[in-house]
């Protein structure tokens, strides 16, 4: 039997797209939790922090459902830490490999990003820390500003090639 | 040609030279220009030849409305035809063509259907080309399709690239005339977000024409206000829902050589939360004798083309206008040192503020031009008689039509203004105001006013205080113009609708026969049909068909206005999907293990699936196919099936909901337990089946079809969300998290020992178990289910989908001193034909449990599941439903294809005889023969009996015979071995 288990990112062998309007790059494929029921942001984070999952932040997408991701690895006793102090009634889908993060950054970044999804991602409302539930051109995607020109794709696997390509495409074109 | 350059004056950059080509000939404009403008400036006016007479066509406008002046640009892939020259920026290397001439424009052979006019009235052929009958379709339609009509498209692919992309402001300002640029201004300062739009190149409108002084510190200031976007070569195409509008920009339109990385057009979504309508009013052109000669143009471009381009129309004008706007482009020829014949005025006394040269004939009309590539000079009517005049220009104003397309494409409908002599839309409507002349306001002053209130009032419905109007408000009179449809008496042709050639006759032609109504009379005569959707015919046909029926023009009304306002192009609609782009591709997690293993890959909607794994030596994909099959059912196979749907199902009610939506029981599933559900829709057909597994009391993990993963998610989440919320279950798409593999085969187990650490013997996992697994000694957790789609034993185990590469290496590895090898999705189609397992192709929107054979499992304790009430009804339970069976050639040598009807042993092949048909087929390496299931009256009652399988689009017969759909071990031993 192997000996080297390997997982192999979604994004492997994708440059970095690097101009000085935007950069468009895969993120580490750390963790990402899909958490529901009724609970809240703060709550989450703070029983994160209690699990020993440090480097995580929560996005909220959808109603009930909030994203829970980081670029570390988390191991089975993280989660099952987390998923224990859960209330009763919140549960949490390990999404760490369903779903891809894609960072895009610069001046630029927000006009990128509206080239095909209908969110307002003007900072007066999305500021940082907001996150939205939407589609990029045909693909379904959750976009969360990171900082002032920052934000964070996340698409399900499957569709991480194409969507990355399409980004690149795009930003070549600002 | 008399048009010329003036020596000065203009916006034009004369220090810079412009090269382009008109049909050929080498030609030179400046920056600024237009390539109508440039025409005009090299003294060019004949420019096109009209769609179905083909008579020489001039420049009549200097906007978006031109009918007349469509001209092809570009070559190879970028070829464009029917473009409008008055939208065309001149830019360097451009090639303009004409179109819809043979053998030249300036002698085409296809004029000679003006001789024939007299036979070519509106309709002519509804009554001419009717015998024989069968000339139409191949004689008539092509020599008539051939004979008229604009420019042709390029076969060649566009080489270039467009974009869509999205945008947000509090305020839309469409147009930025003197209305629009003051809305902006109030808006900018008041801190609100803004987007300026405006389909010319320059921003401005008629401030441009006017040199009105105050412009460029306008500009000056919007461009300084960092909340404001003002997006020039924008056409705003489309008012949507929600106050979405469509715009189309035109990026690279206007450059030699476009970018290759930067996009030609891009078209905007624009989410507006209120919208000013400023596009300002058409001139409405004056129906006469010959008002199609080139040098007829309308008065506000002739004063545009004066002022902007410093481009004269002619030498000698005269000026035809039944309001003050023919005085002003007067004024301003004369001002430029050009002559003006006379100023011909239909109205009485309407020289009162006239100061120029130019006398004033009131009262009078021009009932003719006279010439035919060029304008030689007019017949004018008048108290006095009638008089020649030699002229090489005419400048025509009938009116003013304010443009309210957009304010009319979510349904509002124009109402007559007797005092305007217009249509007029209304005026607010939620989230869109109208501003300025498209309001019926005349004044610079006033529309400057108008914007600026109005503006303000948006601004403060959406929740902005005290917003200070840029411009005070002005008193405005509107403009005093008296209809005036069409000069009496003429003896040439009098247009109406120039680009469809359809003239004054045609429309009295169409009231005479019945056809009087707006409507039809457009579809009876072609009025404001094609690309300019009768821009400036529609009102004067309106005011025509209101003369003719003797009634107001409130009377007969307008035709719809729909999106869009101006042509788009298919590439602004498809922006970068296109080419590799045109769809997402969806990857397998295992797609890398498929494609070393030599996969041939077919796509299934937008998954790409390995369909076979062919090897050295096969030259047939049914070579390799039938290995595949051969080698499973002997030894084992791996098969990505990571494209089902996967669902996660959480809560303390999720067996009551499964319960729910299933029409068999999950409620007492037991944990660790997996089963095969059917569920049904409202109407008692089924909708989806697929495996739910149960991890934990409150955590069950379903499987749906490819095809149908989102579809059922959505289903589960309506369920939920609005039949019963009172239900706490909740939903996560799983579908990309695992890569799932399907090993099959009686060796499956054997292998997979060496992979899972646990026990997976019979005993210790029996058929339908459902685990979590540790793998790899510890190395990683999966999810095993001993479940089989090929009717062998078999498991299917999920990993994390970054680890799906690995571990299948890692089984087949295991498998290899089995004989293990990957097989597809054609294998597994075959796998699950000879087993007489379902599929979509079986669930075809038609069929209940009890039709595949399903019927016991349907519960008949649960008091309600999706479809349980209308499952009941009569139809729904006939016994001579057609239900699913097997069917077989009788010659094993001969074979049938899915499609194929059953018939009746002895029946004639027609659908009358129609039994059922064959709903999946395949070739058997197994029996050696095709095999297929099939959908048959009384089906299970006709095992045995002989029938007909006819394909009636090959015409094909096979002899076949009915038999059981488990076409291997039906005593399920495999599965359970």
């Amino acid at each position: 039997m192997p000996d080297v288990l390997i997982s192999r990112p979604a994004l492997a062998g994708q440059p970095v797209f690097q101009s000085d309007k935007v950069s468009v790059e895969a993120m580490a494929e750390g963790h990402l939790l899909q958490v529901m029921g009724a609970t809240a942001m703060q709550a989450l984070q703070s029983l994160a922090a209690d699990a020993g999952i440090t480097e995580t932040r929560v996005w909220p997408a959808g109603y009930q459902q909030w994203f829970m991701a980081g670029e570390r690895t988390l191991t089975s006793a993280n989660l099952e830490a987390f998923t224990r102090q859960l209330a009763p009634g919140v549960f949490v889908s390990d999404q760490s490999h369903g779903r891809v993060r894609i960072r895009v950054q610069g001046p630029c970044a927000a006009v990128l990003i509206s080239r095909g999804t209908a969110v307002d991602l003007d900072g007066t409302s999305f500021a940082e820390g907001h996150g939205a539930m939407t589609l990029f051109g045909h693909i379904s995607v959750h976009v969360a500003r990171t900082g002032a020109e920052n934000f964070q794709l996340t698409v399900l696997r499957s569709f991480a090639q194409s969507l990355y390509e399409e980004l690149v495409e795009l930003a070549k074109a600002l | 040609m008399s048009s010329h350059r003036l020596s000065t004056g203009g916006r034009i950059d004369r220090a810079r030279t412009i090269k382009f080509s008109f049909d050929g000939k080498a030609l030179t404009g400046h920056p600024g220009d237009t390539l109508a403008s440039a025409l005009l400036a090299n003294g060019i006016q004949l420019v096109g030849r009209s769609f179905k007479y083909h008579r020489p066509r001039g420049i009549l406008t200097a906007g978006a409305a031109e009918p007349n002046a469509l001209v092809t640009v570009g070559t190879g892939g970028r070829t464009e035809a029917n473009t409008r020259a008055t939208m065309i920026e001149l830019h360097d290397g451009l090639t303009a063509r004409s179109q819809n001439r043979w053998p030249s424009l300036n002698f085409d052979i296809g004029a000679v259907n003006g001789l024939l006019s007299p036979f070519l009235s509106a309709g002519f052929y509804y009554k001419t080309f009717m015998w024989p009958a069968g000339f139409w379709e191949k004689v008539y339609e092509p020599l008539i399709r051939k004979a008229a009509g604009l420019g042709k498209a390029s076969y060649e692919a566009d080489p270039d690239s467009y974009e869509k992309c999205w945008a947000h402001c509090d305020l839309l300002v469409i147009g930025s005339g003197p209305a629009g640029l003051a809305a902006a201004l109030t808006a900018g300062r008041a801190g609100a977000r803004v987007l300026l739009a405006d389909e010319g190149f320059a921003l401005g409108g008629t401030l441009l024409t006017d040199g009105d002084e105050r412009l460029g510190a306008m500009l000056s200031e919007l461009e300084a206000l960092p909340n404001v976007q003002c997006l020039p070569r924008t056409t705003v195409i489309g008012w949507y829902d929600d106050n979405v509008f469509g715009a189309v920009e035109r990026v690279q339109k206007h450059v030699a050589e476009p970018d290759p990385h930067k996009p030609v057009e891009r078209l905007w979504r624009i989410i507006a939360k209120q919208a000013i309508l400023a596009s300002g009013a058409e001139e409405r052109p004056l129906v006469f004798g010959g008002n199609d000669i080139p040098g007829v143009m309308m008065a506000g471009a002739v004063r545009s083309y004066l002022n902007r381009q410093a481009v004269a129309p002619g030498k000698r004008t005269v000026v035809f206008a039944t309001n003050d706007a023919g005085y002003r482009t007067a004024a301003d020829l004369e001002a430029a040192g050009l002559e003006v014949a006379a100023i011909i005025d239909p109205r009485a006394r309407s020289d009162a503020a006239w100061q120029g040269k130019a006398k004033v004939l009131s009262n009078a009309c021009i009932v003719d031009a006279a010439g035919s590539k060029a304008l030689r000079g007019v017949t004018i009517s008048s108290a006095s008689g009638t008089q020649t005049m030699d002229a090489d220009a005419i400048a025509m104003s009938g009116g003013w039509s304010p443009i309210i397309h957009l304010a009319c494409h979510r349904g509002a409908k124009p109402a007559w203004s007797e005092a305007h002599a217009a249509f007029l839309a209304p005026e607010r409507q939620e989230g869109l105001t109208i501003a300025g002349s498209a309001a019926g306001l005349a004044s610079t002053e006033a529309c400057l006013g108008d914007g600026a209130q109005k503006a303000a009032e948006a601004l403060e419905t959406i929740g902005f205080a005290r917003v200070e109007p840029a411009f005070a408000a002005a008193d405005s009179v509107p403009p005093a113009a008296t209809p005036f449809w069409f000069a009496k008496g003429s003896k040439g042709k009098a247009f109406v609708d120039y680009q469809n050639d359809v003239n004054l006759k045609d429309l009295g032609l169409a009231v005479r026969e019945g056809y009087g109504d707006v409507e039809l009379a457009k579809r009876y005569t072609t009025n404001g049909m094609a690309t300019d959707q009768g821009k400036l015919s529609n009102i004067n046909a309106i005011g025509i068909l209101a003369e003719a029926r003797g009634v107001s023009p409130a009377a007969v009304g307008t035709t719809t206005f729909r999106p869009f306002y101006t042509p788009v192009s298919f590439g602004a609609l498809t922006g970068a999907s296109r080419g590799k782009h045109f769809q997402p591709v969806r990857r397998s997690p295992l797609h890398d293990w498929a494609r070393k293993n030599g996969a041939t890959f077919v796509e299934t909607g937008l998954w790409y699936r390995a369909a076979w794994f062919p090897r050295a030596g096969e030259t047939t994909w049914r070579e390799s196919v039938d290995r595949e099959v051969l080698n499973i059912r002997q030894n084992a196979g791996l098969c990505d099936v990571s494209t089902l749907g996967k669902i996660e199902i959480f809560g303390k009610d999720a067996a009551a909901f499964l319960d729910r939506v299933y029409c068999n029981g999950f409620a007492k599933l037991p944990v660790g337990k997996a089963r095969y559900g059917i569920m049904l829709r409202e109407d008692g057909m089924i909708y989806d089946d697929g495996t739910t597994s149960r991890f934990s009391e409150d955590h069950f993990f379903m499987t749906t079809t490819t095809a149908l993963a989102a579809g059922v998610l959505t289903h589960l989440e309506f369920c939920a969300q609005t039949l019963w919320p009172e239900l706490e279950v909740y939903f996560a798409s799983s579908t990309d998290q695992w890569a799932q593999m399907a090993v099959a085969g009686p060796k499956s187990r054997a292998i997979l020992s060496e992979i899972v650490d646990e026990d997976i013997s019979d005993a210790a996992f029996p058929f339908m178990s459902a685990r979590t697994v540790s793998l790899l000694g510890g190395k990683l957790e999966g999810r095993l289910f001993r479940i089989s789609f090929s009717g062998e034993l078999a498991y299917e185990l999920g990993v994390p989908a970054g680890y799906g590469e690995s571990v299948a290496d890692a089984i087949m590895q295991a498998g290899e001193k089995h004989g293990i090898c990957a097989y597809g999705a054609e294998a597994l189609g075959v796998l699950r034909i000879e087993k007489g397992h379902v599929t979509h192709a079986e669930i075809n929107g038609t069929v209940t449990p009890g039709d595949l054979g399903f019927g016991r499992m349907v519960s008949t304790t649960k008091p309600d599941f999706i479809g349980k009430v209308m499952l009941a009804r009569e139809g729904m339970q006939a016994p001579d439903r057609p239900c699913l069976v097997g069917v077989k050639p009788l010659d094993p040598g001969s074979s049938f294809r899915t499609g194929s009807h059953i018939l009746a042993d002895g029946a004639a092949a027609t659908l009358e005889n129609d039994q059922g048909y064959v709903t999946s087929s395949c070739f058997s390496p197994h029996l050696g023969h095709t095999i297929g299931l099939a959908l048959v009256k009384n089906g299970p009652e006709r095992i045995g009996e002989k029938v007909m399988i006819w394909n009636g689009l090959r015409n094909e017969f096979t002899d076949g015979v009915i038999c059981s759909p488990v076409f291997i071990d039906p005593e399920n031993e495999k599965l359970h071995a």
